[in-house]
C-alpha cells in the first residue's frame, strides 16, 4: 500500500491550525474570478485540514460530473467526465448528502473499474449547496479507515465557503457579459439615433419639396414624424430583435382605426421582420393610411379597407404576397403627380425586402401590391 | 456635358430617397439604387459601362455590410464614399474612400460629386 504524505503531525503539505487555513481559503477565495481558481483554492484547502491523501472537485454538467480538479498522491480522475448515477460524487449531488465510505469494496455504490487503478480505499464526498447542488469536493485516504466527524465538519465547512465562491464567480461572470452588453447597446444606439435623425431629416426635406404651404408641411410632416416614432417603440418593445408583421400593421394603422376600425380588416400569417425592414413597412403603409384617409376608401362611410397577406411557396426561395385593397371609396383615378408618398409606397418597403412593389389605380379603389421573397430581413417566425 | 451616373446603397427608404434627391440637386443621374447588397452586385455586374460614382451605405441591415461591392467597384476603377451612422468604420480597408457621416448634407456631397465629375 502506498504511505500518505499527509497525516497529521510533521507531514508534507502544511499542517498548520485547520481554523487559520480555512480563514485563508475563505480569503483567497473571495477574490477569485474563475471556476478553475475557485477549484484550486479548495483542493489544497480541503486536502490540509482533511489529512487525505488526495482530493478532488467535481462540478455538475447537467446529467454528469466533470473531475475539474485533483490534488493527490496519484492520479484520479481529472479532466474526466462520469454520469451522475455512476458515481460517488454524482450520488451526493443527487442526493444532497455528504457521502462516508470506510471501505470501497464493501459499498455497493462504488463503480470498481473506475477505482481499482488508484489508489484510493476510503472517501469522504461532500456536496456543494446541498439544496440544488452545483458541485462536490471528495477527499480520499489509501487505507481503510473511517473518516472522523471533525474532518467531515471541515469539508462541510469548505462546501460552504465553496458554494458563495461560485455563486460569486456567476454574479461577476453576469456582471461582465451585462457591461458587455451595455456598450454594445450603447454602440448600437449611437448608431440608431443618426440612422434615425437622417430619417427625419429625409422627411423634412422631402416634404418641404412637394408642400404647397407651410400649414400643409406642418400637418404631413408631423404626421411622419408620429409613424416614426410610433414604429420606434413597436421595437423598443421587442428590444431592437424582429417585429411581427401582424403587429407592424396593427401599430401603423391603429390611429385610423378610431375612426374607421369597423372597416379595416387585417389577416396573413406572421412574419419575422428586421428592424428596419420595420420601420420602412410601418412608414409606407401610414401613408398609404393617410392616403385612403384623405382621398381614398377611408375618406367616406361605406368604404372598407383589406389588408391582406400570404405566403407564395411556388416560388424558391419562398415569396411574400402583400396585399392592401380598399374598396367602396370615391372614384380612383392616377395621380396628377407622384408625391413622396407614392415614392415611399412603391420603392421604400421594397427595395429594403428585395421585392417589388406596384401601386394600382382601380377606378374601385385603391390597391397596392408587394411581392418580396423570404429573407434574412422578413422570415417566418 | 453629361450628367455623373451615380449608384446609391442603402438601406434606410427615407434616408435613400432623401439622398437621391441630393445628388440629383448637385446635377448627378441616379443609375441606380439599391437596399441590398446581392441586388447591387447583380446590378453591376451585368453593366457595360460602370457607373462614374457610388454613395455606399456601411451597414445594410440583417448583419450585411456593404464592403464586397466596394471591393468590385475599386476593382473597376470606380471612385466610391461610404455613409455611416457610426462614428467609426465597423471594418474594412479602403483609404481611398471619404467617409461621410449621417446625417449627410448638401455641404457633404457637392465635393464627393465634384471628385466624381472629375474622375470622369
Amino acid at each position: 500500500m502506498l504511505e500518505a504524505p499527509v497525516q497529521g503531525e510533521g507531514a508534507g503539505i502544511d499542517t498548520r491550525d485547520a481554523a487559520f487555513v480555512l480563514v485563508e481559503m475563505i480569503e483567497a477565495l473571495s477574490a477569485v474570478r474563475t471556476i478553475e481558481d475557485v477549484a484550486s483554492v479548495v483542493r489544497i484547502a480541503a486536502r490540509t485540514v482533511s489529512h487525505a491523501d488526495g482530493v478532488t472537485f467535481v462540478l455538475r454538467d447537467g446529467d454528469c460530473c466533470y473531475y475539474l480538479d485533483e490534488l493527490a498522491i496519484g492520479p484520479l480522475w481529472k479532466g474526466r467526465r462520469f454520469p451522475l448515477v455512476q458515481c460517488i460524487s454524482g450520488w451526493a449531488m443527487l442526493n444532497g448528502e455528504t457521502v462516508v465510505i470506510p471501505d470501497i469494496y464493501a459499498d455497493p455504490r462504488i463503480p470498481l473499474d473506475l477505482y481499482r487503478p488508484t489508489f484510493v480505499r476510503s472517501l469522504v464526498m461532500t456536496p456543494v449547496r446541498p439544496g440544488d447542488p452545483v458541485a462536490a469536493i471528495g477527499a480520499y485516504w489509501a487505507r481503510r479507515r473511517e473518516p472522523t466527524d471533525d474532518e467531515v465538519a471541515k469539508l462541510q465547512i469548505i462546501a460552504r465557503a465553496t458554494a458563495t465562491a461560485i455563486a460569486n464567480v456567476q454574479a461577476y461572470a453576469s456582471l461582465s457579459e451585462s457591461l458587455e452588453r451595455r456598450q454594445l447597446l450603447m454602440r448600437e444606439l449611437d448608431h440608431r439615433c443618426k440612422n434615425t435623425l437622417a430619417a427625419v431629416q429625409s422627411i423634412a426635406d422631402q416634404t418641404l419639396r412637394r408642400s404647397a404651404s407651410p400649414a400643409e408641411f406642418v400637418e404631413s410632416f408631423n404626421g411622419r414624424i408620429g409613424a416614426l416614432s410610433r414604429a420606434h417603440e413597436l421595437l423598443t418593445r421587442g428590444a431592437w430583435g424582429p417585429a411581427g408583421l401582424a403587429e407592424v400593421v396593427g401599430q401603423a394603422l391603429t390611429p385610423f382605426c378610431a375612426v374607421a376600425g369597423l372597416r379595416i380588416s387585417v389577416s396573413g400569417p406572421d412574419l419575422g421582420l428586421t428592424p428596419e425592414a420595420a420601420v420602412a413597412m410601418h412608414m409606407t403603409l401610414h401613408e398609404l393610411a393617410v392616403n385612403a384617409t384623405k382621398y381614398g376608401a377611408l375618406s367616406i362611410e361605406g368604404g372598407s379597407l383589406d389588408v391582406a397577406w400570404k405566403l407564395d411557396c411556388d416560388e424558391a426561395p419562398t415569396e411574400l404576397e402583400f396585399q392592401w385593397v380598399e374598396r367602396g371609396g370615391p372614384p380612383v383615378g392616377e395621380p396628377r403627380r407622384r408625391g413622396f408618398g407614392s415614392r415611399l409606397i412603391e420603392t421604400g418597403v421594397a427595395r429594403e425586402l428585395g421585392g417589388q412593389g406596384q401601386m394600382i389605380f382601380d377606378p374601385e379603389g385603391l390597391q397596392f401590391r408587394l411581392r418580396a421573397p423570404l429573407s434574412s430581413r422578413i422570415s417566418r417566425p | 456635358m453629361t450628367a455623373v451616373r451615380v449608384i446609391l446603397v442603402e438601406d434606410e427608404p427615407l434616408v435613400a430617397m432623401m439622398m437621391e434627391d441630393l445628388l440629383t440637386d448637385l446635377g448627378c443621374e441616379i443609375a441606380a439604387s439599391f437596399g441590398a447588397l446581392e441586388a447591387a452586385l447583380a446590378w453591376l455586374a451585368a453593366q457595360e459601362t460602370p457607373p462614374d460614382g457610388a454613395l455606399l451605405d456601411v451597414n445594410l441591415g440583417g448583419g450585411e455590410t456593404v464592403f464586397p461591392l466596394a471591393q468590385r467597384l475599386r476593382e473597376q476603377g470606380v471612385p466610391f464614399a461610404f455613409a455611416t451612422g457610426y462614428s467609426t468604420l465597423p471594418s474594412g480597408d479602403y483609404p481611398e474612400a471619404p467617409l461621410l457621416r449621417k446625417p449627410v448634407s448638401h455641404e457633404a456631397l457637392r465635393p464627393l460629386v465634384a471628385a466624381f465629375k472629375a474622375a470622369a
